[in-house]
């Protein structure tokens, strides 16, 4: 990982690389995921885009283990993932955050590496190893946020507070970040900076981005391709360039109807 | 509901759409209502309830009063009272605090944020229901007969009960936590005892203490009810001076207790007010 070694333009050790098989998804009987196809390569920010109940928030929550799918595979570089088992080389960020308010920055950031401590080191944060404080610092680093380490997490802004939550992925050393509607919550400076730095941690530390945007202007300036899905299948996968608007209305073109709008 | 009615300005008139199943809630209503009303009729019946005894026996509490003001404000009767005092918050402090690690392990095992398996969940629960179900007046009676009469048998009725109770309170604080950082650091792949550690107990801090406090507050003042089944303390000083008609003294005791009662819960409620700031 970058965050913690003093170059970072180091090769990888292989290749991150997320791809998604067929997957399925119900909900009683509703098809949520129904054969989703994708692939996340390293260095790539890949945006998802969709309408309302498409299965983009679903699909990225069946490969972080949140929810368990019915069908289909994942494989993290190489590695198949179990349903419903998170894996730590995949990590997530929240729409709404999800840090501990209360907690110190530099805390919320070595919980990153909880799933690889042993609870003699992780039973309260006064345990934690000193490296993993280090490691957490360059993580915070990383995202431009190291003097605010101390301040309770709660203090700081949105836009701050999302690069706290990205910093936590670092320290979880993910090779593949998925980031459920990461700006929508922000207000448009927050947003861009955030932006920036998912791209930037795709360009330089080769990590494999997945965002789920509702803003197709963002992903268009910060993603390297775009995916749309519509009612849990893959509609297209284009480069960002490409994109053009008659795609987009088509595929928000349900969401218009539910709202009573004309297109 | 058609065209008609559209005679005004502004946006017109439109006749309001019936509310569904609204007879069905009102049928409800009554007979809601009509069972409350027979239930305190019952509770009137078997309690013997009556303004008239009351009224006829304001003689008897005037005599009692009178017996009473002005209370025995001698040397002895203070400094007898001030000891009961101290042994009365004594009994509540240790009573709380020495619940602690148990409410905490009960909490744990017993909320549906940190206890992954149905069982243990379930078992917890049971566990302090009992402990809230059982009163520290009877936990007391038992723990006399095994102490012998005394402060202690107090500390450990408070113990049993609080338990129970500040077990329940805790738990339902951690539900009522935000379940997004849960389910975040799930995704990293932290364990239980992890997220317990680093997600629920420090967001439910402020809660706990608040509510930590407030079980003192009470628990003092159950330190003195068990004081009148001989538990120790100014209710074991107030039983005695009844036994022995010195209502002067017992008036004493009162006062004093009164003005512990007090403290306790402001300064208590200071603090819990400060927390709910912060």
């Amino acid at each position: 990982m970058p965050a913690q070694t003093n170059s970072p333009t180091a090769p990888e050790v292989g290749t991150a690389t997320l791809s998604v098989r067929g997957l399925t998804k119900r909900y009683g009987d509703r098809t949520v995921l129904d054969g989703l196809d994708f692939d996340v390569g390293a260095g790539e920010v890949v945006s998802v885009l969709g309408a309302n109940g498409s299965g983009k928030s679903t699909a990225l929550r069946c490969v972080v283990g949140l929810v368990r799918p019915e069908g289909g595979s994942i494989t993290v570089a190489g590695r198949t993932v179990t349903p419903g088992v998170p894996l730590s080389e995949v990590a997530m960020v929240f729409q709404r955050i999800h840090l501990v308010p209360r907690r110190s920055v530099l805390d919320n950031v070595c919980a990153g590496a909880l799933g690889r401590l042993p609870l003699a080191q992780s039973w309260a944060t006064w345990a934690f190893p000193q490296d993993l404080r280090e490691e957490a610092m360059a993580c915070l680093d990383r995202v431009g946020l190291a003097d605010r380490a101390h301040d309770r997490a709660g203090r700081l802004s949105g836009g701050q507070q999302q690069r706290v939550a990205i910093a936590r992925a670092l320290c979880q050393r993910a090779r593949v970040l998925l980031a459920d509607e990461p700006v929508s919550a922000l207000d448009p400076a927050a947003a861009e900076s955030v932006m920036r730095l998912l791209h930037s941690l795709a360009t330089e530390d080769r990590i494999a981005v997945a965002a789920v945007l509702h803003q197709p202007d963002l992903a268009r300036r910060y993603s390297d391709r775009v995916v749309g899905l519509a009612e849990g299948r893959l509609e297209f996968a284009l480069p960002a360039e490409e994109l053009g608007d008659h795609r987009i209305d088509e595929l928000y073109a349900a969401d218009y109807r539910a709202e009573g709008a004309a297109l | 509901m058609t065209t008609t009615g559209i005679t005004t300005g502004g946006a017109g008139r439109l006749p309001v759409p019936p509310r569904p199943r609204r007879i069905a809630a009102v049928g409800s209503a009554v007979v809601l209502i009509v069972l409350m009303v027979v239930a305190h009729a019952v509770a009137w019946r078997e309690t013997e309830f009556s303004v008239g005894a009351l009224a006829d026996g304001w003689r008897g509490m005037v005599e009692f009063l009178g017996e009473a003001i002005p209370p025995d404000l001698s040397d002895t009767t203070l400094e007898r009272g001030l000891g009961a005092c101290v042994v009365t918050l004594a009994i509540g402090l240790l009573g709380t605090t020495f619940s602690i690690p148990f409410s905490l392990v009960l909490a744990l095992l017993g909320s549906r944020t940190t206890s992954r398996s149905p069982v243990v969940y379930q078992a917890a629960r049971f566990v302090m229901s009992f402990f809230r179900a059982v009163p520290d007046i009877v936990f007391a009676l038992i723990f006399v007969t095994a102490v012998g009469l005394g402060p202690f048998a107090g500390v450990l009725a408070l113990i049993c009960h609080n338990t129970g109770v500040m077990g329940k309170l805790w738990s339902e604080a951690m539900e009522e936590i935000d379940e997004g950082p849960v389910e975040a650091l799930r995704t990293a792949g932290a364990s239980s005892v992890q997220i317990a550690s680093h997600v629920v107990l420090p967001s439910a801090a402020p809660q706990f203490v608040g509510l930590l406090l407030y079980r003192f507050d009470v628990n003092v003042r159950s330190s003195l009810v068990l004081g009148l089944v001989g538990a120790g303390g100014i209710g074991f000083l107030i039983n005695k001076s009844i036994q022995l008609f010195r209502f002067d003294e017992m008036m004493t005791y009162i006062v004093m207790i009164l003005a512990l009662i007090v403290a306790v819960d402001v300064l208590s409620g200071k603090i819990r007010h400060r927390l709910s700031d912060a």
